[in-house]
């Protein structure tokens, strides 16, 4: 561990910090009375880390500190400079647990949650101090956090057989690569603000079934060549993607970016990768592989595929996604992702239309607005109703086994 | 539960710390683990004008070993020296340390700034009276040391004034044939003595004393050299300095410590004379 560099500031006065939290070095600027838990929540987005008392006591905020559990909301965060930050985000990801995380999960060791996170990083600390702890030992050890709804036998046993099958060592977190923390305070002018993206440049290919497939298709007046001459420039795409931004051409035609979507309270923020696949500009076809992470660890993959068709009458914009979805953003619900997506692929190819026709680096350069995107989800939901209510009144639902009878 | 805006300071050096202090005219305090300051700043029972972060003084992170004194500056934190080789050399603080809240509170809090702080109920400053302990402060007109005995006047008050840096303690080390109890009784795990007592016992020449803590606004050491269980007993029980409160009435203290300092004895002695601590 670096001793922290000196430092002076008035009441109230932003101080700078550089720490590292789940690998990735972030650098903040806030006031000296901000607690390393409220940045961890509220400036850098991992509301993984709980505040339950605010005086040390409950241990909800546990954290490991350079190694070490420690009490989030006793400390400053402007005294971490230079230290190694995790929290629960960092210990495990949702399709690649730390086991503790699993034992957790099959030991039924958390009902409401609220403790979990403290008891993980505490329990973590514990069995990479001390791997040989005594199974009667700990109740004691572990008596740092307090789980209101008293979970304490099953947290026990999930511990203890965690001890049990790494004698040898804990396993390391799971999760401490890069990632993208959100609401970062960039620094004073000049200082470092967002953290440098590093790491990892290759895309993964999905695995398994998507979450779900989108299928879009959108008659455009506009030309298959002048819609091609729009699908090819990967900018270009992107400019008509809603809040989405290519920020850097990594060659071989791979690209780093970055989206926003929101949708009601929810805000997600995604950076990472996109490749072109297949650039076929005979059959105009585009397909590209997606990968993009938010800050809870939650993954999206998308596979799509974009195919300017001729017709009589201009083009018609097939796009398929498949998208698989892992983390928080899975529990967005696949049928309103389903919706916020093909919402997402309407407006895209409105704005390829205005580009195409236009020949401007058009639109959509804002996320989707949330109440816009939202409305215009339920309003879909609402026609697909009326529909199906009409459907259902000109033929009335017979009986499943009505015609035996 | 946030703390009231103040001026943050990190100096470099011990004299820019206590240059600091001086500055800030009685309204600074200084800031080490934080365990007990963060919580007191958080809920606005104190509301100093300037914090004085020590953290960065490298001068005063070390552990060393000193004739025979284990020396120990601000910087060190509780868990550190739990692990610390040297420290077996301080039989006392292996047994005194585990007390000490829990293990998330031991990674920042300091061995220092617990004795700064000096709550009746907490632990090293009753070993550092046990054994008799010195205590560096460095303040606007040089250095000096305190004895242990001298240097806690009452709760949460020390010979550390608003200028001054507890730079470090001294913890004499043991002699061969030395041996330590220490143990104390709390509502659960991890939370401040009702009562507690640390013990020493020399084999060569039966010395033997203890310290009670928890039960008066500070750590309180007889000589009881030469007595039996009884006179101990009476002795500690005597010591109960406190009103009885929603944890313990004063009798129930005063069983406590007086059990606790006759088992804590023995256990210094069999210690001593078995050859370990
Ligand atoms: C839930 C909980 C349970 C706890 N249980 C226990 C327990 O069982 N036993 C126990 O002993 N403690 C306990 N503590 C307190 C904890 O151990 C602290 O670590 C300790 O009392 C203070 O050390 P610190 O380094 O964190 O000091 P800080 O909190 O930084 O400072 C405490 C005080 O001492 C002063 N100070 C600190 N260092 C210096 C210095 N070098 N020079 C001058 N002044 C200084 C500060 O100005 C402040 O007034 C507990 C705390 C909590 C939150
Ligand atoms: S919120 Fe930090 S210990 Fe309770
Ligand atoms: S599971 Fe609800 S607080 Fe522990």
């Amino acid at each position: 561990m670096t001793l922290p560099r000196p430092v002076r500031a008035e009441a109230g006065e932003p101080v700078d910090v550089t720490m590292t939290v789940n690998g990735t070095e972030v650098s903040l600027s806030l006031p000296a009375r901000v607690t390393l838990a409220d940045a961890l929540r509220d400036h850098l987005g991992l509301t993984g880390t709980h505040l339950g008392c605010e005086h040390g006591v409950c241990g909800m905020c546990t954290v490991l500190v350079d190694g070490s559990a420690a009490r989030a909301c006793l400390l400053f965060a402007c005294q971490l400079d230079g230290a190694d930050i995790v929290t629960v985000e960092g210990l495990g990801r949702p399709d690649d647990l730390h086991p503790l995380q699993e034992a957790f999960g099959s030991h039924h060791a958390l009902q409401c949650g609220f403790c979990t996170p403290g008891f993980l990083l505490s329990s973590y600390d514990l069995l990479a101090h001390k791997p040989d702890v005594a199974e009667e030992d700990l109740p004691v050890e572990l008596s740092g956090v307090l789980c209101r709804c008293t979970g304490y036998r099953n947290i026990l046993s999930a511990v203890s057989e965690v001890a049990g099958a790494h004698r040898d060592g804990i396993p390391e977190p799971r999760n401490c690569g890069h990632h993208v923390l959100m609401g970062h305070t960039a620094a004073k002018p000049g200082a470092k603000s967002a953290p440098e993206p590093v790491g990892v440049e290759e895309i993964e290919l999905p695995q398994g079934d998507p979450t779900f497939t989108v299928e879009v298709t959108q008659e455009l007046t506009a030309s298959p060549e002048k819609t091609w001459a729009v699908l090819d420039d990967i900018d270009l795409v992107a400019a008509c993607l809603p809040g989405a931004e290519i920020t850097e051409h990594l060659g071989d035609d791979r690209y780093r970016g970055q989206a926003r979507v929101s949708v009601g309270p929810i805000r997600l923020s995604f950076a990472g990768l996109a490749q072109v696949t297949e650039r076929d500009a005979e059959a105009h076809r585009l397909r590209v592989i997606g990968q993009g992470e938010d800050v809870g660890g939650g993954r999206t993959q998308a596979v799509i595929l974009l195919v300017a068709e001729e017709t009589g009458a201009g083009t018609r914009l097939r796009a398929t996604a498949q998208v698989y979805l892992t983390g928080r953003i899975a529990q967005f619900g696949r049928a309103l992702a389903g919706d916020v997506s093909r919402r997402m692929f309407e407006q895209f190819a409105a704005a390829v239309e205005e580009t195409a026709v236009s020949g401007v680096r058009t639109t959509a350069r804002k996320p989707p607005g949330a109440l816009a995107l939202l409305a215009a989800t339920l309003a879909a939901k609402a026609r697909e109703w009326g529909r199906r209510l009409r459907r259902a009144e000109h033929n009335p639902p017979t009986h499943p086994k009505g015609t035996q009878r | 539960m946030k703390a009231a805006p103040f001026a943050y300071v990190r100096p470099a050096t011990l004299d820019d710390a206590v240059a600091e202090l001086v500055r800030s005219a009685g309204e600074g305090k200084v800031l080490a683990g934080g365990q007990s300051l963060v919580p007191i700043l958080a809920m606005r029972l104190a509301r100093p004008s300037t914090v004085v972060d020590i953290a960065a003084l490298s001068e005063l992170d070390f552990v060393r070993r000193d004739g025979d004194e284990l020396v120990i500056g601000a910087l060190v934190r509780q868990r550190t020296l739990e692990g610390h080789p040297l420290a077996a050399a301080v039989p006392l603080l292996r047994l005194a340390l585990p007390w000490i809240g829990h293990r998330e509170l031991r990674s920042r809090g300091t061995v220092c700034g617990s004795i700064a702080h000096a709550d009746p109920a907490a632990e090293l400053p009753a070993v550092a009276c046990c054994l008799g302990a010195s205590l560096e402060i460095a303040g606007p007109h040089g250095r000096r040391t305190v004895t242990a005995a001298e240097f806690f006047h009452g709760a949460m008050a020390t010979s550390v004034g608003a200028e001054d840096v507890l730079a470090a303690v001294r913890f004499p080390v043991a002699r061969p044939g030395e041996g330590f109890g220490f143990a104390e009784i709390a509502r659960r795990h991890g939370d401040f003595a009702l009562a507690g007592v640390a013990t020493r016992f020399r084999a060569d020449d039966g010395e033997a004393a203890f310290t009670a803590f928890g039960v008066s606004d500070r750590p309180v050491t007889r000589d009881v050299t030469g007595l039996g269980d009884d006179e101990v007993a009476d002795l500690a029980r005597d010591l109960v300095d406190t009103a009885g409160d929603t944890h313990g009435s004063r009798e129930y203290r005063q069983r406590l410590v007086a059990a606790l300092a006759v088992r804590e004895l023995a256990r210094a002695r069999r210690a001593a004379e078995g050859g370990t601590a």
